[in-house]
């Protein structure tokens, strides 16, 4: 009898306390794990490396079987930076109830209740000293990757700043059709751990554009500007679908 | 008993006077702390405005120091070549003396003219697209663009950490190790101390009938009438309405302005109205210093500039005279303060003399 009251009493505080749980990032090129210094290849055949990625994760739900969400407030910034690690990384901390989930969800960027306040009062991740402040277009850069292109005419830095409230990436890693997707979480917690392929961001668009980094123009992709703003969405587009759960 | 009421009452109401008299208050903001009047500085009209000052970044002498240091520092740039005085040098009015677009980090080039900074402290919207809402966070662009300065926060948090009078300095005025949200506001603090209103214009306002030059007379007449008609845009005491407009420069903007960060078609080519004081310092002009000399750009205005879907509706042939042409730029040439340009306050600290 008494036992049977310390498993019920074990089953609810599982269900009822957080467990806590490590969002883990790798970085890949593809299949393989991304190494700062080592030369790679866009589809086109443009040779590049990379130096720095830096970018927002909020909103972050977990999806349960039935479909309900644990929604987890709060906003991380992951830092990747030349010389430090690729694969692994802690990059937010949740607390959830444990338990099986089929996914999870969440974005990349600012919350537009957040992106638009006076960032010379907010604090860290959020406020100036982030790296992440758009100081002549008001808001944060939600996703920021640099890196040189190798041209013939020279090596030429370019970055990617893909910010505003129009480009904020939703990234949708559930799914409640199949069993393909399952996340165990324990009453002692875990982790989670994502891939994201940074070369997706080079997928060519419609038609075969590419971000052809001998455009000057090209090698600043930002903002809503029509002279790039094609481009920024077909990047914006792939990245939707560069972040997976690592199996 | 019947006074016992009375008594209660006149018990609440001394509580009540003691409690409003004893209540904690806000304390009011310290003065400005603007620059030392020049001795030649009249008590003039615009003197009489006072620089908005942010409720989370008081202006205090050790603050605006501290900001001017910083200011004229080349350490706070990658490569250890470029200060904000690089491009925004005080004789020529905080502008970058005849440079079309400036040079950064590297020997990198910019793709804007550097604004001149007079009066910048009232500029309700900052860059040219007029984007940024104030100085502390403008100030942050130019610290970490690739092309301008280029340090990462961490990077020159690290470096102004390294320098013990600036560790120390830091500490004293913000009670915190140095940081790029910390440099932003000691320079922003002194950036709004640089004001000027001590013109020819600015002493004919004041009353002194002999300040302005007949020619500059005329000019001012043609400024402020529909001939003319600079001021609709060019307004209030520093000529500015701080919108942005498209003047009809070209027909196809290389640079497309305000329309980098909107995606509007509308925004192609709208830039910010800039202010004209100092104005004679500050050549070339336009947001690419594409125009030469003031003459020129008069004469754009006057042929009603190029075609243009997105022209502001007061662009359109002026119909001035050559002798007009000549009076407005007189009347223009008569909004330079050199008091300003030459006031010690404002200059590179320590008398070094010349900017980096």
């Amino acid at each position: 009898m008494k036992r049977g009251w310390l498993v019920f009493l074990w089953c609810i505080s599982a269900y009822v306390l957080a467990a806590p749980v490590e969002l883990k990032v790798n970085l890949r090129v593809g299949s393989q794990p991304l190494q700062w210094g080592q030369t790679y290849q866009t589809p086109q055949g443009q040779r590049y490396r990379l130096d720095l990625l830096k970018f927002y994760i909020s909103e972050v739900a977990l999806v349960r079987p039935d479909g309900r969400e644990v929604r987890v407030d709060g906003l991380a910034l992951a830092e990747f930076k030349r010389d430090g690690p690729t694969q692994g990384v802690s990059v937010m901390k949740l607390d959830v109830p444990a338990g099986q989930y089929r996914g999870l969800r969440f974005n990349v960027g600012v919350p537009r209740e957040l992106n638009h306040l006076d960032a010379g009062t907010q604090q860290l991740p959020l406020g100036v000293n982030s790296g992440m402040y758009w100081a002549w277009n008001p808001g944060y850069i939600f996703y920021r990757l640099e890196g040189t292109a190798l041209l013939p005419e020279g090596n030429q830095k370019w970055v990617i700043h893909m910010g505003t409230d129009t480009f904020r990436i939703p990234v949708r890693l559930h799914d409640l059709q199949t069993r393909r997707v399952q996340i165990n979480i324990p009453p002692a917690g875990g982790a989670i751990l994502l891939n994201l392929d940074v070369a997706r961001a080079f997928e060519p668009g419609p038609g075969g554009v590419f971000l052809d980094w001998r455009k000057q123009s090209l090698r600043q992709l930002h903002g809503l500007s029509p002279e790039t703003s094609l481009l920024m969405s077909v990047v914006y587009f792939n990245m939707q679908s560069a972040f997976s759960l690592a199996q | 008993m019947r006074r016992r009421p009375m008594v209660w009452a006149g018990l609440l109401l001394g509580v009540g006077l003691l409690g409003w008299y004893f209540w904690p208050r806000s304390v009011p903001p310290p003065p400005v702390a603007g620059p030392p009047p020049h001795p030649t500085s009249p008590r003039i009209l615009f003197a009489e405005r006072s620089v908005p000052i942010p409720e989370d970044n008081p202006q205090t002498p050790a603050k605006v120091a501290l900001g001017r240091k910083l200011f004229y520092d080349t350490r706070l740039s990658k490569d250890n070549t470029i200060a904000c005085a690089s491009c925004h040098k005080p004789e020529f009015a905080f502008s970058d003396g005849g440079k079309a677009v400036s040079t950064g980090i590297f020997g990198r080039k910019g793709s804007r003219n550097a604004p001149t900074l007079t009066n910048v402290g009232f500029r309700r919207h900052l860059f040219w697209e007029g984007r940024s809402p104030r100085l502390e966070l403008q100030a942050v662009g130019p610290l970490t663009a690739h092309d301008e300065m280029g340090l990462e926060p961490e990077e020159l948090a690290q470096r102004l950490q390294a320098i013990p009078e600036y560790a120390q300095a830091f500490r004293e005025v913000f009670g915190e190790p140095p940081s790029l949200r910390a440099v932003t506001y000691a320079i922003a603090a002194f950036e709004r101390t640089l004001v000027s209103y001590n013109s020819p214009f600015d002493r004919y306002q004041a009353g002194d009938d002999q300040a302005l030059s007949p020619a500059a007379l005329r000019g001012m007449e043609l400024f402020f009438s529909e001939k003319g008609d600079c001021f609709h845009c060019h307004v209030g005491p520093d000529f500015t309405d701080d919108e942005p407009r498209n003047t009809a420069l070209y027909t196809v903007y290389k640079d497309i302005g305000l329309a980098r960060a909107t995606g509007r078609d509308e925004d192609v080519g709208k830039f910010k109205t800039p202010t004209l004081r100092n104005v004679a310092l500050t050549a070339p002009y336009m947001h690419d210093g594409s125009i030469r000399t003031l003459r020129e750009v008069v004469q754009h205005y006057n042929r009603g500039g190029e075609p243009n879907l997105n022209a502001d509706v007061l662009i359109r042939p002026l119909g001035l005279t050559e002798q007009e042409v000549d009076d407005l730029v007189a009347f223009l040439e008569a909004l330079t303060d050199t008091s300003f340009t030459t006031n010690p306050a404002l200059l590179p600290p320590g008398g070094k003399g010349g900017t980096p």
